[in-house]
């Protein structure tokens, strides 16, 4: 509190070549519009008082958990609970939410028959989970002379709506992500959540850091136009590099390649020839008001307590098969991970589930909230050597690319280290003095899946399906259960594996030799990142830039988006479509909600049930550009680059974008969102 | 003899018809004003311009606020509406106070140029000098659009404005529109300001004469300019369909009431024009409508209207308008009460059955989405019944419409 | 309280049902989903907006369009020919499922992401192709043509972008829709 009160008072009485710039910006609360509504399908047994529930959720392992806990007190016996989660989409709205819960109630009352209950339109307005509307001050203090920034006051509040759902995580990550993209030497941010009559905010895509670092973008146009900068070469005055803090002290994951995006965004001829585009353009059409504006984040994946399930399983004739605890919400993850198998067994998996919830295969205990663990009581709970700080990871905070992948990707490894190696080895050492393989050094880093199977150091290719059945016969690793866990560092733990110890970025393991069954093998120790780690709120970041062209009509204030440019980064692309798809995606959501998406928070909002699509008005494809948008995405460093999370990221820097535009357009700074056509006209009236 | 004479007459009208072509297409060169003015008057006069709904004809899509370019359709061909920015050459730079008096009052620009009724002079005759300069005050101050407006497209004879000096000879008059409600109240003087000058209402909702002239006799008792029916606003009239002051008042604020949302042209006059009036000459303009001892509201009759367009309504209509007709609030309106069905001869209701409406803003967030159009999917015997059904379920009134009124108003 | 029902008689894909008692005043979706188990088309807002609810109705005179069955009654589909998304791929003798053109673009493009709206994306694509096989048009109207026929479809995954393009794909790799200039 000394540092933050000397911060404060120095914001106050700045020193004389510093520029202090206040602004209060504020966000409206948005409905997700999954458009698939919220529902659950129940079917409750009498006769063996077994429950069925079939439920889209992102969350399965969650509902696994609790809904047995909730039907235990109900006063009817439930024994069983068959749950069939499925892919569904959400956006967060359907992450740790309450319709299942409903769903199963009502199944309870379905006196035999199956009941489904499902939200119309109207009632999904009513009932499903908000995006926080936010409530912004931002102080800025930025050297004149230099045009370095120099420190940073915000105070945030979040209106959370009546019951609190992700509330005081949201807050506290929009806080961390007020930087943007910046090196703040000094910084104090703080953000509450608000309790209030209004619907119940949850977990919606950005997670707060859209809210806080689309203004952000919004207030470093203006403090760029007051020192009489171009807008970018301001920000690439102040970009944070790799090495150093983020606000929270820590040293973000690799290397930090904003710079890289606003360089290339500089160069970009929409930026570039603005003025001119502008005089042309309004010269041509004198009812409208051209403009250009630029927005860059980079914004974190993961939620600093990252844990999922993977099971890969190789059979006797090469058949691959994968389970995983992630559920599938339309981002693709289910090809994803498929394809992943590829890296470490030559193609991708044959056969894939996703939400899975039964583990019985790799047993996991989990206890206390390992956000707010004190390190004594972590270091005791992890003696129990079936411990884990945390069980299962909803489908959320872009964490597939990455995390989701992580364990996928070590479970693969075993199999080729301890199941496929060996037995290529054996196979190229077969035959007199040592086989094909003595007169080569034939090393493991060197072994490569090319078309045909598996070679290294000019071995003969061997097809899958023979390593598979040469595994079999020599009982090596065929299958592997994993369980991982991450608090912005992955836990590791030491295994011992045939008759090696082996220290692998997984924190629970299960495997299968040959055609047996899977044993748990109990971890010599285990390698937790330190709780002070949560502390570091953030450490993964992938970076987006959006160039934005509008042309306001003076007349109705009405706002057409000619064009838009994208530069990303985000490691190595699994698969690439994939990809590009959340990144348009990404880009539509932002654009909804800059100019469209208009949502009143309490009385005159859709707690009436009144409210559908005519009067919320989602991006249609004449909104977004839909033939001329076009996108760079930075070619990762090396193939060795992990692949990151990115589907939150892409849809925040066009919000900036479209309001800096509209500034560039007519004049005017909007500081509350979303800038509607009747708010345009007003000012230009 | 005869022949010189003939011959000299046929010359002096040459020469007439000469110089009278000459005046009105002659290009204006008086000097460019440049008009200051408070900001009190700059606003007062906003207001004007906004109750008098000139961004409706001098605001092109997608063009400049009032710099011209929208195509009027009338029956006489295509006009476009004018550019009143200050531009010199294009718009109305070189006007004077004078010059804008007489040819919003009189329909005659400078040089003696002749406006057609098109620009309701008809109306805008009651203009009084003090909010004539008010509006020329805040066009003369808002910036210029140096961009000219198209050619009128419109057939010989009408495309001669002298013609104009004839029909003005015939059906202009400096008198007052007759009022069409009974009342000497303040607000009641104001509200037949606001209604038979600046808002021109008549324009629309009265009844027009074979050379376009107004029936200023049967003042605001229905119109039918275009496609759509602009209806009886009479006090009795408006009181048979259901109306009450207080839903009038809101109807004209926001376009929607009980009584049904505003489309086609009126939907562009709330838009523009009476949202923005103030609280008082909102209540002043519902007063004049309705008179100063409005008639009571007639409730409507509820019926059980024929099977075969019952089924129609359930299958086509009730989706969005529900089973019994209460519509959804904020989504779609209701039948129960809806004034266009009670309308007496149904074709507003028949042509918004066969051609839809178009998604719609509306004031507040308010926003409707597109009803379809039934053209194709139903033939005239399914209209009739549909539109009898609606009209004697909702409406009291009788199920006279035929196959042949609805075949009548299909669009060609 | 009793509710009043119809016979219903129609055609789903090539498949006769009915004749059903049916209430008067359901609704086409929920007659698709609760008695043919027909779940294709989708409830997205239940006012005719989104348009994930469209069915294809093939008309006797040759024309064919995209219906809301959301808004729009079981019984007025009574006699009709109907198509949902379940009936537009086929199966051949040997049980292998062929995809139409705009399902495989849909693949190829990676055009849809959860796939909620994504039965009525290929009923419209569907339709509009078939209509440009009747009627082509110029190269340069198609971009125009293509947003005409799937404006209404709200989609709040994809951005539409790959849906577009998919559908453009389709288009300039089918002989035939586009007119050859003169």
């Amino acid at each position: 509190m000394f540092y933050a009160g000397e911060m404060a008072d120095q914001l106050k009485s700045p020193p004389p070549e510093w520029m202090v710039m206040s602004r209060r910006y504020t966000t409206q609360s948005v409905d997700t519009s999954a458009l698939e509504p919220d529902n659950a399908n129940g079917w409750y047994d009498a006769t063996t008082q077994t429950l069925h529930m079939v439920v889209p959720t992102q969350s399965p392992q969650e509902v696994a958990q609790e809904m047995p806990v909730m039907m235990a007190k109900g006063h009817r016996t439930v024994k069983t609970l068959i749950l069939h989660p499925c892919y569904t989409v959400g956006y967060g709205s359907k992450d740790h939410y309450n319709f299942p819960y409903y769903g199963a109630v009502a199944a309870m009352y379905g006196e035999g028959t199956p009941v489904r209950l499902a939200n119309d339109r109207f009632e999904q307005f009513q009932s499903s989970l908000k995006r926080h509307a936010f409530d912004m001050n931002y102080d800025i203090a930025v050297n004149r002379d230099t045009g370095m920034l120099q420190s940073f006051h915000a105070a945030m509040t979040a209106d959370g709506g009546g019951r609190s759902n992700f509330t005081p995580s949201v807050v506290m990550v929009g806080a961390t992500a007020a930087q943007s993209i910046y090196y703040f030497p000094k910084s104090d941010l703080s953000a509450v959540g608000l309790a209030s009559r209004a619907l119940d905010a949850g977990s919606a895509r950005g997670y707060g850091t859209l809210q806080s670092m689309a203004a952000t973008e919004m207030m470093m146009d203006e403090m760029a136009a007051e020192l009489k900068l171009d807008p970018i070469a301001f920000r690439l005055r102040n970009v944070l590099k790799s090495g150093m803090k983020n606000t929270q002290g820590a040293i973000p994951a690799g290397a930090i390649r904003a710079d890289e995006v606003l360089e290339k965004a500089a160069v970009h001829p929409m930026w570039t020839e603005r003025q001119k585009r502008k005089s042309e353009y309004e010269s041509q059409y004198p009812g409208k008001r051209y403009g250009v504006g630029f927005g860059c984040v980079q914004k974190d994946f993961g939620t600093g307590a990252e844990t999922s399930f993977a099971r890969v399983e190789l059979s006797e004739n090469g058949q691959i098969s994968l389970w995983h605890s992630g559920a599938e919400m339309g981002t693709g993850m289910s090809t994803s991970q498929s394809v992943l198998c590829a890296e470490w067994l030559g193609k991708p998996a044959d056969e894939a589930h996703f939400s899975v919830t039964d583990w019985s295969v790799l047993p996991v205990e989990t206890s206390g909230d390992p956000y707010i663990m004190s390190q004594e009581e972590q270091d005791k709970l992890q003696t129990n050597p079936r411990w884990s700080p945390s069980y299962c990871s909803p489908s959320s905070a872009s964490n597939s690319a990455y995390y989701f992948s992580h364990s996928t990707r070590e479970a693969a490894r075993l199999i080729f280290e301890h199941g496929l190696w060996p037995a290529a080895l054996a196979i190229w050492q077969t035959g007199i003095g040592g086989g094909q393989a003595a007169p080569y050094i034939v090393r493991k880093e060197d072994a490569r899946w090319v078309d045909g199977g598996l070679t290294a150091n000019g071995m003969q290719i061997l097809s899958l399906e023979i390593l598979a059945k040469k595994a079999y016969a020599m009982g090596g690793l065929t299958g592997a259960a994993v369980h991982v866990f991450n608090r912005w560092q992955w836990a590791e733990a030491d295994f011992t594996l045939g008759n090696s110890r082996q220290r692998i970025p997984v924190d629970g393991l299960s495997v299968r030799s040959g055609a047996g069954e899977f044993k748990t093998l109990a971890r010599d120790s285990v390698f937790y990142p330190p709780t002070q780690r949560n502390n570091a709120s953030v450490t993964y970041y992938s970076a987006v830039g959006t160039l934005a062209e509008v042309a306001v009509d003076i007349a109705t204030g009405k706002v057409e988006l000619l064009n838009h440019h994208s530069i990303m980064e985000c490691g190595n692309l699994i698969v690439p479509e994939l990809v590009s798809g959340q990144l348009q995606g990404g880009l539509a959501m932002g654009i909804g909600h800059a100019l469209h998406e208009y949502l009143p928070l309490y009385e005159d909002g859709p707690g009436d049930g009144t409210w559908n699509f005519n009067r919320y008005h989602l991006p249609r494809a004449s909104d977004v550009a839909v033939w001329k948008q076009t996108s760079d995405i930075l070619p990762a460093l090396s193939e060795t680059d992990p692949p990151k999370g990115m589907a939150e990221v892409v849809m925040i820097p066009v919000v900036a974008a479209l309001v800096n535009a509209i500034a560039h357009a007519t004049g005017h700074r909007f500081r509350d969102l979303p800038v509607r056509a009747e708010n345009i006209r007003e000012v230009l009236q | 003899m005869k022949k010189r004479i003939l011959l000299g007459l046929i010359v002096l009208v040459i020469l007439i018809v000469a110089v009278l072509w000459w005046r009105e297409n002659r290009r204006l060169d008086s000097p460019v004003q440049k008009v200051t003015a408070d900001a009190q008057q700059i606003e007062r006069g906003r207001y004007l311009v906004q109750a008098s709904d000139c961004a409706a004809c001098h605001t092109a899509s997608g063009g400049a606020p009032l710099a011209g370019g929208y195509a009027l359709e009338t029956p006489f061909g295509k006009i476009f509406g004018s550019n009143l920015t200050p531009a010199a050459d294009d718009g109305i730079g070189r006007w004077t106070a004078d010059n804008f008096y007489m040819a919003l009052t009189q329909g005659v620009a400078p040089g003696g140029r002749h406006l057609y009724p098109a620009m309701p002079y008809t109306s805008y005759k009651g203009v009084t000098r003090q909010d004539s300069d008010d509006m020329y005050a805040y066009l003369m101050t808002r910036p210029a659009v140096n961009q000219p407006v198209p050619d009128n497209e419109m057939p010989f004879p009408f495309n001669q404005r002298m013609a104009m000096i004839g029909w003005n000879l015939l059906f202009r008059t400096a008198d007052p529109m007759p009022a069409s409600s009974q009342g000497n109240s303040a607000d009641w003087q104001r509200g037949k300001y606001l209604t038979d000058v600046l808002g021109h209402c008549g324009e629309c909702h009265t009844p027009r004469g074979r050379l376009g002239q107004m029936e200023s006799s049967d003042n605001l008792q229905g119109g039918t300019l275009g496609r759509i029916t602009a209806p009886d606003i009479t006090p009795n009239a408006l009181a048979q369909r259901g109306w009450t002051p207080a839903d009038l008042s809101r109807f004209l604020g926001t376009g929607i009431a009980a009584q049904g949302s505003a489309f086609d042209e009126m939907h562009k006059v709330v838009n523009l024009s009476t949202r923005f009036l103030t609280p008082e000459d909102n209540r002043a303009l519902v007063t004049y409508l309705m008179g100063d001892q409005p008639p009571t509201a007639v409730p409507v009759k509820m019926g059980e209207g024929n099977d075969a367009g019952r089924i129609t309504y359930l299958d086509q209509c009730s989706g969005c308008h529900a089973a019994d007709g209460a519509g959804k609030p904020h989504v779609a309106v209701a039948m129960q009460n809806n004034a266009t069905l009670r309308q007496p001869d149904g074709r507003n209701l028949i042509i918004s059955v066969l051609d839809g409406l178009p998604a719609q803003e509306f004031p507040d967030g308010e926003s409707m989405q597109s009803m379809p159009g039934f053209a194709e999917r139903l033939n005239d015997q399914q209209i009739a019944e549909l539109v009898n059904y609606l009209r004697v379920t909702f409406a009291g009134l009788p199920a006279d419409i035929t196959p042949e009124k609805v075949k009548a108003l299909r669009k060609h | 309280m009793s509710i009043k029902t119809q016979p219903l008689s129609l055609t789903i894909n090539n498949q006769h049902y009915g004749p059903l008692e049916v209430p008067e005043g359901l609704m086409m979706i929920d007659f698709l989903h609760e008695y043919v188990a027909l779940t294709g088309c989708r409830l997205g807002c239940g006012q005719g907006i989104c348009h994930a609810c469209v069915a294809i109705v093939d008309h006797d005179s040759g024309t064919s369009e995209e219906v809301r069955t959301c808004i729009t009654g079981a019984h007025f589909f009574n006699g009709k020919k109907v198509r949902t998304v379940e009936g537009l791929a086929k199966t051949d003798d040997n049980g292998e499922v062929q995809l139409s053109p705009v399902q495989q673009a849909f693949l190829e493009h990676y055009s849809f992401q959860c796939g909620y709206c994504t039965p009525g994306f290929v009923n419209a694509a569907t339709l509009f192709v078939e209509r440009l096989a009747k009627h082509p048009i110029p190269l340069v109207d198609l971009e125009g043509a293509i947003e005409k026929a799937l404006e209404n479809h709200i989609c709040r995954c994809t951005g539409y972008v790959r849906y577009y393009q998919a559908v453009r794909d389709v288009v300039l790799k089918t002989p035939g829709l586009i007119k050859e200039p003169v």
